[in-house]
């Protein structure tokens, strides 16, 4: 395989290791040896060695949501998630990627998102063009709130409203290159993605509703060398930072509130405190066992186009997580989490958006 | 039986009416990865690009019922069954040698119950036995079962291979934290062991299936104890100038009352695992010792240690290096700070009573490095009783045969030279890893005639000797 020297290292480390299966959401629910870290490292070991074909590993490397759990448990520093990346490139550039895989890219190429979803929500789009043409920030709010939950995206631009800020959303929003990126890994397509994007984001601020978005922004541009010149900042930091200047002024309420991480700002971001932040502004802080940076995935809606029961259960896991520790309230940080719990919400715990906690709030 | 392509879709198409169509699986994917576990021999021969050999159906029920109807297909064809929890085994137990059927348990990972006014779980064998910490963790309780193996290791696996964690001088082995189990048996009936785990109603049924490695039935529901968890832990570092010394220091201390962790270092070990770990510099046999429970009996406990300790000349090195050790008690088994291929490596882990276990560790070393001059010998000691402990004894080669059938043949010799040093000596086969595949020729040696007990049980409930073939020695 056309792969790095380092992710072969990490395939030979890994292949004999067990030591983070049990925070694998995926591995978790579905109850699959190969949804281990170790599976795939032990099967990609012997494509290595040709004792196994390339394309036998085509769908197992999708069934890995990098929400980067394995990473984190790793105390000796290997990096599964990167072998995975680097595989999903290989397998495009030999024509190998899966069928439900191509029509994902298809859909992407077709219509700006990997739904397929031609029309944006009117009432968004109406929220949307009644916001001033220009401002020095700009509210990015990315293809999953956008195309998959809508509601939350008013949610959050009325609050900004609410908050006095002047901020604008595109009206043509791109795409940040998180799709592609996640469907592909690392390639000239990917990069090609996020030039694009880049020319538009010239603005002092750009807050990112989606910490996916976020992620793209200031890591992946980073590796690319690609500049942007305006501050990035994600939506939780840039809420708890009115908050805490005062702009928002929210009375704490007697409620209690769980918060499920979103990895992406956990992990990948090390942003952990903001919405603690939050949370103690408006009321009591109940964690769940598993949370912060050891944060488990409640769900991907990417991933819910081609595994849907499996997505199902992944968040409905972590309602169990929540239950657990006498919940009442879940708060996430992202859309594609709070998607993905509201569709198996059980009864008797409410499900809430960041933006709805501080609204209930103000 | 021959399995060709019309009577390997007809037995598929039976599997699938049993646990349905996305639980059985033909997928090459599914079959590698069935393939290796932690035995050395299996990752060897994957490193050589060598395919193991792999089962021709894998099969995850998600319970009793389900396991029951796979079993009764099995037994009418006549396939073999081998049972996969989470793969860690180091000997081989779980890999499904004979082809046939593998029966993977992690679909009966349901925690049915955190009951806390018997102090038990109640869970699907199926579980990581880290979600089942986790579920006590979330009343505040916890299970003190923690191996090395504790976040990739089922509960079924622990007790089909009799595991043991570090806190096990005070909490005891797998064994001893099973209340009650639910059994298939080979022919499909559902059985469970008995409403409590001490009594007088004949044999302790518990027993026979805990070590039994999938030859004896599938283990599917399991309730495991848990505990409070401690008021107070703390932790004593020491440094013996001998093992001797060490050994009557720790037989005197367990007569007395039972830390939960209790670890003895050879100075071969501590001079190179401890030092690269822990940081202890100086020469010695180093014991590292953890004390828990409610602060007041703790207290006296410790008093009881240092006097005790004191009188074998014991250094004390203070709590720094247990605590240290507490929190890097799994990292020595990552990759990077474990042994690992290209190394040929093993733990020939045994147990005997205090008379004998010095003698033990003196004459396995003796034998390995005699005979095998390029290996190199390092143990530990630890988990103890009143009346014995246990050597965790390791060699180590640097230089392996490239050949992979030459690799495989030192490897066995190895063994058998290890294993029979300590039978000669009045040691064991194992003490907590089980016997698997690897094992299975020396426990004729052990038990000698006893090993009828185990043939007469093998044959009257799996008279088709399908479940787990060549392993256990039966």
């Amino acid at each position: 395989m056309l792969i790095s020297q380092k992710s072969k290292e990490i395939i030979d480390s890994c292949r004999f290791c067990w030591m983070c299966r049990h925070i694998c959401p995926i591995g978790n629910v579905t109850g699959q040896e190969r949804n281990t870290a170790r599976a795939r490292m032990l099967a990609l070991s012997l494509v290595e060695r040709d004792a196994e074909p390339l394309e036998g590993v085509a769908d197992n490397v999708y069934e890995c949501a990098l929400c980067g759990a394995c990473t984190k448990e790793c105390v000796t520093g290997w990096d599964p998630v990167k072998v995975v990346k680097e595989v999903r490139s290989e397998l495009i550039m030999k024509g190998k990627t899966p069928p439900y895989i191509m029509k994902l890219i298809e859909n992407l190429q077709n219509t700006g998102n990997v739904y397929g979803i031609a029309e944006v929500d009117s009432e968004l789009k109406a929220e949307i063009d009644s916001l001033p043409e220009t401002a020095d920030t700009l509210l990015f709010l990315g293809r999953d709130a956008i195309y998959k939950s809508p509601k939350s995206a008013i949610e959050a631009i009325r609050l900004l409203k609410k908050a006095g800020v002047s901020f604008t959303v595109l009206k043509n929003e791109p795409d940040s290159g998180y799709a592609i990126e996640t469907l592909i890994g690392k390639t000239a397509e990917s990069k090609g993605v996020m030039e694009n994007c880049a020319k538009v984001l010239n603005f002092k601020t750009v807050v990112c509703y989606d910490p996916a978005d976020a992620k793209v922004f200031l890591r992946e541009y980073k590796e690319w060398g690609i500049d942007l010149s305006a501050n990035v900042v994600t939506f939780t930091s840039y809420m708890a930072e009115l908050i805490k200047n005062g702009t928002l002024k929210v009375k704490k309420s007697n409620k209690a509130y769980t918060i499920q991480d979103s990895a992406l700002l956990s992990r990948d971001l090390d942003e952990v405190e903001p919405i603690r932040d939050i949370i103690k502004a408006c009321g009591e802080n109940r964690e769940m066992l598993i949370f912060g940076k050891d944060t488990m995935l409640a769900g991907n809606l990417i991933m819910n186009e081609y595994m849907p029961d499996v997505m199902k259960e992944v968040a409905q896991s972590r309602w169990i997580n929540a239950r657990n520790m006498g919940a009442e309230t879940v708060v996430t940080e992202c859309p594609a989490e709070y998607e993905m719990m509201l569709s198996v919400k059980p009864d008797g715990i409410d499900l809430k958006t960041v933006e709805e906690v501080i609204s209930e709030c103000l | 039986m021959q399995l060709n392509s019309f009577m390997m879709d007809m037995i598929l198409s039976e599997f699938e009416d049993a646990v349905g169509r996305e639980n059985c699986s033909t997928r090459e994917i599914d079959k590698l990865t069935h393939g290796v576990d932690y035995f050395w021999l299996s990752r060897m021969w994957a490193d050589r690009g060598e395919r193991m050999p792999e089962a021709d159906i894998i099969v995850s029920p998600k319970d009793a019922k389900e396991t029951s109807a796979v079993l009764k297909i099995a037994n009418y064809y006549k396939l073999p069954v081998t049972t996969w929890g989470g793969g860690g085994g180091t000997q081989g137990g779980a890999l499904p040698v004979a082809g046939g059927i593998l029966l993977d348990t992690k679909r009966m990972n349901k925690i049915y119950d955190v009951n806390t006014d018997s102090m038990y779980i109640e869970c699907g064998t199926g579980s990581i036995y880290k979600h089942i910490e986790w579920a006590a963790n979330e009343k505040g309780y916890a299970t003190m079962h923690y191996p090395s193996s504790l976040t990739c290791s089922t509960v079924g696996g622990f007790l089909a291979h009799r595991g043991i964690g570090v806190s096990s001088t005070k909490y005891g082995k797998i064994d001893d934290m099973v209340l009650g189990m639910e059994v298939v048996l080979p022919n499909g009936d559902i059985i469970n062991t008995s409403p409590a785990p001490k009594h007088a109603a004949g044999p302790d049924l518990n027993q026979i299936f805990i070590g039994s490695e999938g030859t004896l039935g599938v283990m599917t529901k399991a309730q495991m104890r848990i505990y409070d968890q401690p008021e107070s832990r703390q932790f004593r570092g020491f440094l013996f100038h001998n093992m001797t010394d060490a050994f009557k220091a720790g037989k005197e201390l367990l007569q007395k009352f039972k830390p939960s962790v209790m670890r003895l270092y050879d100075e071969a070990e501590t001079s190179t695992l401890i030092k690269k770990i822990v940081g202890v510099e100086k020469k010695g046999a180093f014991m590292n010792i953890a004390i828990e429970g409610v602060k007041e009996i703790v207290d006296v406990e410790h008093k009881i240690m240092m006097e005790t300790f004191a009188k074998y000349g014991a250094e004390d090195l203070g709590s720094e290096y247990g605590e240290k050790w507490w929190k890097e008690k799994i990292t020595f088994f990552y990759p990077g700070n474990m042994m690992d291929l290209p190394q040929l490596f093993g733990t020939m882990d045994t147990i005997a009573p205090y008379d004998k276990i010095e003698k033990i560790y003196w004459e396995m070393k003796k034998a390995v490095e005699t005979n095998f001059p390029m290996a190199r010998f390092i143990a530990h000691f630890s988990h103890w009783y009143e009346w014995g402990c246990m050597i965790y004894d390791r060699f180590i080669i640097d230089d392996v045969p490239e050949d992979p059938h030459e690799a495989l043949r030192l490897h066995n010799a190895i063994w058998s030279c290890g294993v029979r040093t300590a039978l000669a000596n009045g040691g064991v086969v194992n003490d907590h890893h089980g016997v698997g595949i690897k094992l299975g020729r020396l426990m004729k040696e052990q038990y000698g005639p006893a090993m009828q007990v185990f043939e007469g049980l093998k044959k009257s409930l799996d008279p088709n000797g399908i479940m787990n073939p060549f392993k256990l020695g039966l």
